[in-house]
């Protein structure tokens, strides 16, 4: 296998590797609606970037105008400091892999790998597409066409006959939307170890936050043409800064709350009657009304008695699913409502409908939102 | 990674249920054919071995006009083609130019509508009217109506004669342009029209993916939109040039005597006006034998097998 001839030839192509891929001011305008708004942008060049979303919140619209599919309404694109806006597709440094894969019918697997290769003149093509479909694991089925070959083979060929060129970046649009979950798991393990061994920036577009997570270095979260939130993946998990990505990443429970002191690196706050505290560096808004937000599954859950801890709230076990290795409850917390937790199955006493309960947290692990964002923001979303 | 490449577990061969139902279905499906085969042997089969046995017979010594007796006279072949070898040639000639010219106009305009203006149904649907609406008058009508256009005193000889593009006694009625602008006239919605649907089913996407991997607009065109649209290309040139061949109409009415005459004009004549049914039959039989290998030819040089 000659992977890492490829990884070094590309390293070489994206030598003085300050190919970033730079979007700045990039608005684009439909006749009846925004789709990206004012977006800036700075993609690291080697960098697994990954814009998540719920579908029409503008990331298709970004990755299209990277590839020169769509022109911004204002704005600029650079790639390594090269302006590309205004230019056509096929005169960027860009390859994409298209959602449905678009594998020219009518070509062998091998001319189809071959086929940005020989647009540019580039001489021993086929053997370059040999070895690009060696990398995915496919050069046995080289002779085949497209429709010869199963979804997560021609996903791969689509991989492959990006990843030749060597683009300074490669966008993959959903690629593996189409594919059923368990090959979907396994794609995502097996793109990851390719852009590792390649060395290209990677750009994928994804409304699937575990997929996101799973494969991404960096993740920016878009909602209505605008990125919400960018990180690396469990900074966005742990200390989300808007509602809408504590809601679409992962679950999170958001109250009410009010600030009642300034303690040093703490702030005192008060939940439905109960005094809490929230580090400062963990909160957006230090004055007024704000919003809590705590992971379920950082939530203590234990029986209402005499000998339960002060400073937690009171609640009673709305519903509760046992799933084996976990059980979720919904508890209804005095004066909040309802709130999700996620209990380890450690091997103790279960919680059932009814139960009385007291639930409380480390102040590490709550953040602290502006009190004018929408509780609601983003749940529910095609993102879980 | 092993993944999708076991096959399925070789099964034990269709049960013997299986097979009866499997040759139920095939006789249900020859009984479907069976009225097309009936009708196809009644005026398609029968004919043309009649017309094959026609082409042979000879006239009989002394015998009146159109009397013959059946016989087995090859030389009526030998007779017609040494006669009337120009007009054959000429109008595979003909038939050739007006198929690329209607190719040539058919294409842009079945490609305008089917994928630049997909989305825009209404203009899309009023310029489909457009190109079948030719067919809503009678062919006859029209073609007369090419003779009014490209008569001496019309417009289009007049303004050519303006710009020196036609010399001052120039015309272009009874001329062999005329015969083939008749003809690709007449036959262009049926260049245009399976192109058309061919093309309304190409995926757009693919155009993109050209232009992502370095392919500039003619570039995609010529290796992904053209090689993919070749099905509707070989319908529309056959269902053109087929009939273009045999036609006597357009020669007719816009061609003069001399040197437009098309070998539908030689079989009309000779069957209708001189009563030479063995001459007639002859010539129309050649064009057939002539069309078909030239077709056979085509087609196995240009037919695509996967997309056909």
């Amino acid at each position: 296998m000659s992977t890492t001839e490829l990884s070094r030839e590309s390293g070489a192509a994206a030598q003085g590797s300050g190919a970033d891929l730079v979007l700045s001011g990039v608005t684009k305008r439909f006749t009846e609606f925004t789709a990206v708004d004012n977006l800036d942008l700075v993609i690291p060049s080697g960098s697994f970037f990954a814009l998540l979303g719920p579908s029409g919140c503008g990331k298709t619209t970004t990755l299209r105008m990277i590839a020169g599919l769509e022109q911004p309404t204002a704005g600029s694109i650079s790639i390594g400091g090269k302006d590309i806006t205004g230019t056509s597709p096929y005169q960027r440094p860009v390859n994409t892999v298209f959602q449905n894969y678009a594998l020219f019918p009518h070509m062998s697997v091998l001319d189809n790998v071959a086929f940005g290769l020989k647009r540019r003149k580039i001489r021993d093509a086929e053997a370059q597409a040999k070895e690009a479909l060696e990398l995915v694991e496919l050069a046995h089925l080289a002779a085949r066409r497209p429709a010869q070959l199963s979804g997560g083979q021609q996903q791969r060929v689509a991989l492959a006959r990006a990843v030749v060129n060597r683009p300074a970046v490669l966008l993959l649009d959903e690629p593996l939307g189409a594919l059923d979950m368990k090959l979907r798991r396994q794609m995502q393990v097996e793109l990851k170890k390719i852009q590792t061994e390649v060395g290209l920036t990677f750009v994928h577009v994804t409304h699937d936050q575990e997929e996101a997570m799973t494969m991404a270095d960096t993740v920016a979260v878009m909602n209505h043409g605008q990125v919400e939130q960018m990180g690396p993946p469990q900074e966005l998990y742990e200390l989300p800064r808007t509602a809408f990505v504590a809601n679409f990443l992962g679950k999170s429970n958001l109250m009410q709350a009010t600030v009642t002191g300034d303690a040093g690196e703490y702030l005192q706050i008060d939940v439905a009657g109960n005094s809490l505290t929230l580090l400062k560096e963990r909160a957006t808004d230090h004055t007024g009304k704000i919003l809590v937000g705590i992971r379920p599954e950082k939530l203590r859950m234990e029986a209402d008695t005499a000998a339960a801890a002060p400073g937690s709230i009171r609640g009673v076990v709305l519903d509760a699913s046992f799933t084996g290795a976990s059980t979720e409850y919904l508890v209804d917390a005095e004066g909040i409502g309802t709130v999700g937790v996620f209990a380890q199955n450690h091997g103790g006493a279960l919680f059932n409908d009814g139960d009385r309960v007291r639930l409380a947290w480390d102040p590490e692990h709550a953040f602290g939102l502006s009190g004018s964002e929408d509780r609601e923001a983003g749940a529910g979303e095609d993102g879980l | 990674m092993a993944l999708l490449t076991a096959g399925k577990a070789a099964g034990t061969g269709p049960s013997a249920a299986e097979e009866e139902a499997g040759k139920r279905r095939g006789r249900i499906g020859y009984l479907l054919i069976l009225p097309g085969f009936i009708f196809l042997l009644l005026f398609f089969a029968m004919p043309v071995l009649s017309l094959l046995a026609t082409s042979l017979y000879i006239k009989p010594e002394g015998a009146d006009v159109g009397q013959f007796v059946p016989a087995l006279e090859f030389g009526n072949y030998v007779v017609v083609l040494q006669n009337y070898w120009p007009a054959v040639l000429r109008s595979f000639g003909f038939a050739l130019i007006a198929t690329v010219a209607a190719l040539v106009i058919g294409y842009p305009m079945a490609y305008l509508v089917a994928v630049r203006l997909r989305d825009r149904k209404l203009l899309k649907g009023i310029l489909l009217v457009l190109i079948i609406a030719p067919f809503f008058t009678s062919f006859i009508l029209r073609t007369q109506a090419w003779k009014q256009i490209l008569a001496d005193e019309g417009p289009v000889v007049s303004v050519l004669r303006a710009v020196s593009l036609l010399p001052e006694d120039g015309r272009l009625t009874a001329t062999a342009f005329a015969v083939i602008c008749g003809l690709t006239y007449n036959f262009l919605p049926f260049m245009t029209l399976p192109i058309y649907a061919n093309l309304e089913r190409l995926d757009t996407r693919l155009i993109e993916a050209g232009g992502d991997l370095y392919a500039n607009g003619i570039t995609t065109f010529r290796k992904i939109t053209f090689p993919l649209s070749l099905p509707g290309v070989m319908a529309g040139t056959l269902l053109t040039f087929i009939p273009a061949t045999g036609d006597y109409v357009n020669a007719a009415l816009l061609g003069n005597n001399q040197n437009t005459t098309m070998i539908g004009q030689v079989i009309d004549s000779r069957f209708f006006r001189v009563v030479d049914y063995p001459g007639a039959s002859a010539l129309s039989f050649l064009l057939m034998l002539a069309i078909l290998f030239l077709v056979i030819l085509y087609v196995r040089r240009f037919g695509t097998k996967e997309l056909m």
